[in-house]
């Protein structure tokens, strides 16, 4: 029963957690690290469909895993820097910020047609549920 | 009396926009998903044949594979006539479902004498 909305349930997971994870990206985007040690590591999320019922209806999309970018990041020459290694470099993470904001809107875009989709799917269930109503 | 080919048709229609809206909301799910193929669903002109020759229960629901064409990650997805269908499945089932409202008011009418 209401399976359509746990299908945009589905949806409404896996883009929230896009958006939670490009937020982490884009907040540690300046983070320098010594270059004995790794650089913070993006994360990338994954996603696969659910596995469809016996009548081929599809049951929404699940996460499959997080990728993360190289650790080595970008070695980036400041010595002035109180991390520098002896050569004047540190380590910068490896994100590029034009791609974490265009995966942000596709994200946040992809959430509203999934919260949009449980409204008009509630509205389709409460007519079905009012049947015969005041009959 | 609550089993006529008008009750029955309305019913069977009800089943097939459900299953539209369910392969609705798991194409938008999968909007993003490298690789998904987005499913149509049709019933109408099974539904028609089958009213055609009295039993209307033997309508077939069909999910079938979209063939529109793919993005650069091989999803075909098409949020517009997504939309668009969940829109319209939204409305014909609110049609749908006063008819089926009416007929069983036209029932009780008879009922109460």
């Amino acid at each position: 029963m209401f399976d359509a909305i746990n299908t945009s349930g589905t949806g409404l997971t896996v883009y929230r957690t896009w958006v939670d994870a490009i937020a982490n990206n884009i907040a540690n985007v300046n983070d320098v690290s010594p270059t004995s040690g790794a650089a913070f590591q993006a994360q990338y999320v994954q996603a696969q469909p659910v596995e469809a019922g016996p009548d081929g209806v599809g049951h929404g999309v699940e996460m499959t895993g997080l990728k993360t970018s190289s650790a080595n990041g970008i070695p980036t020459y400041d010595p002035q820097n109180p991390l520098a290694d002896a050569n004047g470099y540190v380590r910068r993470p490896d994100i590029d910020m034009g791609e974490q904001m265009g995966n942000l809107i596709m994200a946040q875009r992809a959430f509203e047609a999934n919260a949009n989709l449980v409204d008009r799917e509630a509205e389709v269930y409460k007519s079905a549920i009012d049947i015969g109503k005041g009959v | 009396m609550l089993d006529d080919v008008a009750s029955v048709s309305l019913q069977t229609a009800i089943l097939g926009l459900g299953t539209r809206q369910q392969v609705t909301s798991n194409n938008i799910a999968n909007i993003e998903t490298p690789g998904f193929t987005a499913s149509t669903v049709s019933f109408e002109g099974s539904l028609a044949d089958a009213i055609a020759t009295g039993s209307p229960t033997a309508a077939d629901v069909s999910v079938t594979p979209s063939n529109a064409p793919a993005a650069a990650n091989g999803n075909n997805v098409n949020l517009d006539d997504e939309i668009v269908t969940a829109t319209k499945t939204g409305l014909e089932e609110r049609l749908l479902t006063g008819a089926l409202t009416s007929k069983y008011g036209l029932i009780s009418t008879v009922l109460k004498g």
